[in-house]
Parts: C-alpha cells; sequence; structure tokens
C-alpha cells in the first residue's frame, strides 16, 4: 500500500526529478582547509562565539554557547585555529556572527562523552546529548531537535516518523544515507523513541527510491515498534504536514504542531546525527549535501559545517558551464545565493548549480483561472483567489483566506501556466502580515 | 560571476497560455475538418475570416491601447475559431469577422484582456450575432457532402430555422447525429469529431471530465425524466459542443469543485428548460452566457476546507 496525500505536484517528472546524475554517487567525505561557521544555523537566538581570533580548537570543541530557550551551541568542524570572528553575509536579510577557522588538516577531536548503547542511556540525558551536539532540524527546517524531542505538557505523542521522503528535486543526499548507513538512522530513531517514550516508528519513504526502502527494511528488522512505509512519489510528500497527512491520515490544526495530534517527525539526517551524539557523543560537525547541476562530477558529499559552497562546487569537479543561478537546497524550495562564498549550515542539503539559460525567468501574464494552483495546492489554498488579494493589498482578506497556513512549497507557481510567482507573492503577505500584526 | 537571485521554485512547469490554447487547437482540429468536409469549401471561408478577423482585432487593439501584444499566446485563434465553428456555413464572410470583433474587442479586451472577460467571448458574440441577424444565424442548411452510409439527404434541399432536429423528432437516425449528417452550424453537427477533441483534451489535461459531463447528464436525466428521447436530446443542436469547448473555458467558470458541479448542472437544467419550452430554437448559447454571470457569485459562494481547519463557511 502507497501512502499518501490529496493535492500536490510532480515537478521534473520526466527529468526524474534531476536526481539521476547523483543518485548513485557513493557518499564522499571532503574537508575544507577553512571553515565560516555562522551563529544562527537554527531557528532562535543566534549562539555567542566563546572563542576569538587566534585561539586553538580541536574538531568538535565549542565556540559558541547557546543563547535562550530555543539555543542550541555551535561546534567546531575542523581542528585548527580561529583566524577570524566576522560579521558575514550569508543567506539571512542580515549579516550573520561568523567564525572563521583554518583546519591543521589533523582532525583531532575533542574528548567525547559517549552515552554508548541507546536502551542504556537515561532518557533525559539523550534529549540534553541531543542539545549539546548542537542539532537542529537536518532536512531543512533548522529547528533546534532537543526542542520538538520535548513536548508540552499536554501534547502526548504517540508516533515518530522518520522523513525519508526526499521529494525535493536534484537531491539525493537522504537516499545515500538511507542506502549506506541504515543502521545509524535506526539508531536514532531508537534513541528518539526512548527519549519520547513513544512505542511506534515510522521510517518513510517514497517509492521511486525501492533501493532505500529494501535497505531500511532490513535495517528494521528485529526491531520492535519500527517499520518502514512505502509513499507515493509526490512533492511535497516530505513536507511535514502532508507526510503526517499521508502515513497517519491525521492533520496538524491550523497554526497548531504535530505535537497536538500526536506526532513527532525528524529527518532521516537528523536521526544519524542523533546517533552519532547519543551513542559516540559525537557533535554535528558535517552532514551529507547533494551536490549537483551544471558541476562536472555531481556528488553526494559530507561536508564540514561552514565549507564554502565555492569549495563545495570545486570538490564536484566545478562548475561544467558559466553558472547562471546557484541554489541551496531543491529547485522547488531551495535559496539562490548571492556568491558562492556563503557557508554550507546544518540544514544544507542540496547545492544546485544552473546554467545560464535554466536561470532566466520566463514572463508572467494573465492569470487565466485554469485551476491548476488549486488542484497543485497540498493545504488546499485557493492560490488563484489568494493571488487577487495579495494584489490588491488586501492582506487582512488574505489572512482570513488562511494565506498563514501556506507551507511555500511553491506547488502552485510550479504549474502555474501564466507563470505568476505565486508562491514568493504569499511569501512575502506572510511576512508583511507577521510584520504588521494584521 | 554574476548569479541570478530569485525565489523558488527555480524550474516551472513547461506548459503555458501558449500550449494549452494550443492543446484546445489540437482538440478543435477534427470539429474543424469534419465541418469542412461536410460544408464545402464555404465553411473554410467563414472559419478563416472568424481567426484573421479576431487575430487582428486582437493585435490592432492590444497596439493602439499600448498593451503588449499577446497574441501569440493563441487564444485570439482559439476564440477567432470558436466563433467560426458556431456560425452556420452559408452566412456572408463579414459576418463572422464581426463577431470576431465583438468577441474579442467587446467582450475581451475592453474588460482587460485575457482573464479578466466575465463571459465567453465566443458565446456572447453569437449571442449577439443571434439577436442582430436572427435570419442569417438561424437558417440552417444540409452539408454538401455526408459522412458515411447514409440515407440522408444532402445540401440546400432541406433548410430548416431551428436547433436541427430538435423541431422533428425521429427525422435523422442516431447514426447521422453522430456523424454529423443533419442541419446545423459548422462545429455543432460531427458529435464524433467533438468526442475526440473531447478525449484529447482529458488525455492531455486541458480539461477535467466533470463540467461537460454533468451538464449533458443533466440535460439526459431531465430528458429522460420527462419522457423525452434521451439519446436524441444529447446528440442534438449545440449541447455536445457547447459541453465540451464552450462551458469549459477556464476564465468563465467556477474555480473550485463544487462551483464548477453547480455551474454544470444549471447549464443542463436552463438547456432542458429552454428545450422544454420551446421558447426559443436553443438553449445552450444563453445557458452558459447565464451561468458565466453567476461564476463569480458561485465563487464566493463556495469554499473548500483548508488542511488543519474546520471547514469555513464563506
Amino acid at each position: 500500500m502507497k501512502f499518501s496525500f490529496k493535492g500536490g505536484i510532480h515537478p521534473l517528472k520526466e527529468q526524474h526529478e534531476g536526481k539521476i546524475p547523483s543518485r548513485e554517487q557513493a557518499i564522499k567525505e571532503f574537508v575544507a582547509e577553512k571553515v565560516l561557521i555562522p551563529m544562527d544555523m537554527h531557528i532562535g537566538a543566534p549562539s555567542e562565539p566563546c572563542v576569538k581570533k587566534g585561539d586553538k580548537v580541536l574538531l568538535g570543541q565549542v565556540i559558541a554557547t547557546p543563547v535562550g530557550k530555543f539555543g542550541i551551541p555551535v561546534h567546531a568542524s575542523v581542528s585548527g585555529e580561529v583566524t577570524g570572528v566576522v560579521s558575514f553575509q550569508q543567506l539571512g536579510k542580515k549579516p550573520s556572527m561568523c567564525v572563521e577557522i583554518t583546519s591543521d588538516g589533523r582532525d583531532e577531536w575533542v574528548e567525547l562523552n559517549p552515552l554508548g548503547e541507546v536502551e542504556a542511556a537515561p532518557r533525559e540525558r539523550i534529549i540534553q546529548q541531543v542539545k549539546d551536539a548542537g542539532i537542529c532540524g537536518l532536512g531543512g527546517a533548522c529547528f533546534p531537535t532537543h526542542i520538538k524531542m520535548s513536548p508540552a505538557d499536554n501534547q502526548k505523542v504517540d508516533i515518530v516518523i522518520l522523513n525519508g521522503a526526499e521529494c525535493e528535486t536534484f537531491l539525493t543526499a537522504d537516499y545515500r544515507l538511507m542506502l549506506e548507513e541504515p543502521e545509524h538512522i535506526v539508531d536514532g530513531l531508537r534513541a528518539i523513541m526512548r527519549a519520547m517514550n513513544v512505542q511506534k516508528g515510522i521510517i518513510a519513504i517514497e517509492d521511486n527510491k525501492k533501493e532505500a526502502i529494501r535497505s531500511m527494511e532490513q535495517a528494521v528488522q528485529g526491531r520492535e515498534g519500527i517499520r518502514v512505509v512505502t509513499l507515493k512519489t509526490k512533492y511535497p510528500q516530505g513536507g511535514e504536514k502532508q507526510l503526517i497527512e499521508s502515513v497517519t491520515k491525521r492533520q496538524v490544526p491550523s497554526g497548531g504542531l504535530p505535537g497536538d495530534i500526536g506526532v513527532a517527525v525528524f529527518n532521516v539526517g537528523t536521526a544519524a546525527a542523533i546517533a552519532d551524539a547519543v551513542i559516540y557523543g559525537k557533535p554535528l560537525v558535517s552532514r551529507i549535501t547533494t551536490v549537483t547541476g551544471c558541476v562536472r562530477a555531481p556528488s553526494n558529499l559530507r561536508l564540514r559545517i561552514g565549507t564554502s559552497f565555492q569549495d563545495a562546487i570545486d570538490a564536484a569537479g566545478g562548475f561544467s558551464e558559466e553558472p547562471g543561478k546557484v541554489f541551496a537546497g531543491g529547485s522547488m524550495t531551495g535559496i539562490a545565493i548571492p556568491d558562492t562564498g556563503v557557508s554550507v549550515i546544518k540544514a544544507n542539503n542540496g547545492i544546485v548549480v544552473l546554467n545560464q539559460k535554466d536561470a532566466i525567468k520566463k514572463p508572467e501574464t494573465s492569470c487565466i483561472r485554469c485551476g491548476r494552483c488549486i488542484d497543485a495546492c497540498p493545504i488546499k489554498l485557493s492560490p488563484q483567489r489568494l493571488n487577487v488579494l495579495v494584489d490588491q493589498a488586501d492582506l487582512s482578506g488574505a489572512k482570513k483566506q488562511h494565506v498563514m497556513d501556506c507551507i511555500v512549497c511553491g506547488s502552485c507557481s510550479y504549474v502555474c501556466p501564466a507563470k505568476i510567482e505565486l508562491c514568493a507573492k504569499f511569501k512575502e503577505a506572510k511576512e508583511k502580515i507577521t510584520a504588521r500584526r494584521i | 560571476m554574476n548569479l541570478r537571485l530569485s525565489t523558488g521554485p527555480h524550474f516551472v512547469s513547461r506548459e503555458s497560455t501558449q500550449t494549452l490554447m494550443l492543446d484546445v487547437i489540437i482538440a478543435l482540429i477534427p470539429t474543424t475538418a469534419a465541418g469542412i468536409y461536410l460544408f464545402g469549401t464555404k465553411a473554410a471561408w467563414v472559419l478563416a475570416a472568424a481567426v484573421i478577423a479576431a487575430v487582428a482585432c486582437e493585435y490592432i487593439f492590444q497596439k493602439l491601447a499600448k498593451r503588449p501584444v499577446r497574441v501569440t499566446d493563441l487564444s485570439a485563434v482559439v476564440t477567432g475559431l470558436l466563433v467560426g465553428l458556431n456560425m452556420p456555413a452559408e452566412v456572408p464572410l463579414w459576418l463572422p469577422a464581426i463577431g470576431s470583433a465583438i468577441a474579442i474587442l467587446l467582450v475581451k479586451e475592453l474588460f482587460g484582456g485575457i482573464g479578466h472577460n466575465f463571459l465567453n467571448p465566443a458565446l456572447l458574440a453569437r449571442g449577439i450575432l443571434l439577436a442582430s441577424w436572427p435570419a442569417r444565424m438561424s437558417v440552417y442548411f444540409m452539408p454538401v457532402r455526408l459522412l458515411g452510409n447514409t440515407s440522408a439527404i444532402p445540401a440546400g434541399v432541406d433548410a430548416v430555422s431551428s436547433a436541427t432536429p430538435l423541431i422533428r423528432p425521429g427525422g435523422y437516425e442516431i447514426y447521422d447525429l453522430l456523424l454529423g449528417n443533419i442541419p446545423g452550424t459548422i462545429g455543432e453537427v460531427c458529435k464524433i469529431a467533438i468526442l475526440i477533441g473531447f478525449l484529447y483534451m482529458l488525455f492531455v489535461g486541458t480539461i477535467k471530465w466533470h463540467i461537460p459531463v454533468l451538464f449533458v447528464g443533466t440535460v439526459a436525466l431531465i430528458t429522460w425524466i420527462t419522457g423525452g428521447d434521451v439519446l436524441k436530446a444529447v446528440l442534438s443542436g449545440g449541447l455536445l459542443f457547447g459541453a465540451v469547448f464552450m462551458a469549459t473555458d477556464y476564465v468563465t467558470n467556477p474555480m473550485l469543485f463544487t462551483g464548477q458541479v453547480i455551474f454544470a448542472i444549471g447549464c443542463g437544467v436552463i438547456v432542458a428548460v429552454v428545450r422544454m419550452t420551446k421558447a426559443y430554437p436553443e438553449g445552450v448559447t444563453f445557458a452558459i452566457l447565464l451561468m458565466n454571470i453567476l461564476t463569480p457569485l458561485i465563487d464566493r459562494m463556495t469554499s473548500r476546507k483548508v488542511y488543519g481547519t474546520v471547514k469555513q463557511h464563506a
């Protein structure tokens, strides 16, 4: 049986979602000579640097301490010398405080604090370990994982879902991880289930990743309460709300959280990072990123956090054509970067390079009310109607029509024959509504 | 390095207004071909006049109004073709030209161009022509050539002023109704060709099934309840052509599924009532136009349940 939700699209179907060039490439480790690590890789207050220029640091050493309730620490992703604590324009609206470390090439680990076997670890210790490892959602959400693992008192979580859908175009990082380190993912899931006292764990994978399904099914054998479910290949199957609907038939209430309906969702990459943190005591210093598009050797690279996009692209053979656009993530929700000097962050699952031709935007024409956006919207909004309201600057009207429920998945923009940038307009409207407290 | 910045999605579907219109044109090819075969070169000239006038009007208007010229989106070609297909073949060539001018200038461009008209341009043009030149618009002749092995008699012999076989039930065989061996407008007579176009549009996803099927289904149901000949009711006049090519016009039917269901059933009810009362020979044109007018209201009154919410009342 294939699980699915209503609505959605199948982007770049004829091109197999753009995944072909990188999907057979095994994960390769790449260590940059220099990393520039931002302090604001997670949602919540930026961490506070606790190192200064000239300090010697070990791999995994804390270089910034958490601030506020959602805060998590940041760790050195190479061993070497701090060569600067600087403000640098990353992908945010404002420049980010960053720590630059020049590697000594030795990769010398700081003293680690492993808990060993998952079943032996006390529940609170697991969550503390996850926080201390600086883990936030690796699927793109950047939400601090230890917060997700500590639901509010009124939330009774009974299902943990691992998101292995990887419905975004071009990305194969999670796919490779599921093929190459399935036990690691299952260990992470067991740690989450133990920490949250949940008996039911589900690993959800799209049906175009047959090998990954087989690999994960083998890894969960004999593990009580854990099973693999097959999802229909459809975008945004890996969107948290859609995944929950597909697997459990429950809907997250508007404005609410998955915990409200007893579900917690983690990316498979996050689960692997949790296993590292709990079993081996290793903080989050690297992640798997698919580097693809117009590069000579599309790859799935294990990159140190803070590696520059340029270094990552060079590690994938460099540009194969004059680049026209580079974005972090897949083509549906990826964020275009202004400059290849920006850093790979914890949530950075892909780097995609487009050539000049593909970077050209198609001209926008008038809405012909074809209704494709309505069929595509996985939240069942009426993008056409919202577009009219947003054009009239009627933000309170847009809010009444549930624009705040928009998950900014881009499905409506993708299918629009008039090439109207619906999703971008809704994103802007949402920001304005929040800023102006409409 | 000069990198382009934009929000996602960074790739979009290849479908455009132009490709959608092209698919409608392709879907109209069987109907057009059948019309030209049945009614001869006269029909070809009528269609050509309508299409050329539509494209020319749109081009000239957009130039004069200093708007971007969008004739390449092919929507004017579709409108022109529909205007022509909605006419008898025996009309003077200025009539389709005026029809297209009305459709493009009055109904479409004056309201803001593509996507902004609240009535189907080709249909309102037909309505206006019907009211202005009733004699020319509603005298239908038998085709000059017939399709298949039929006992029907071709050409000029049999001119009737009505929605063809409606006034003479039993006058034509189902076979002739399907193939188009009956008097009527250029596009409406050959039902087989219309159905091929319908299936093509379903197959490539231009339209969905429910508006044509519910529209025709409603007429069939009411005819059956009132004891009429269902098959002949369905295959007569412009019902099938209107249901497949006119009621499915994106711009002038409701956005949501429930709205489209209301729209289609409404069209069917009006056609059935008009036909029953015999107040007017053919109700399809005015049924669709009336429901076009109600579309903004239907849109306003229908809503669907947004993910994670309780059903809202719009």
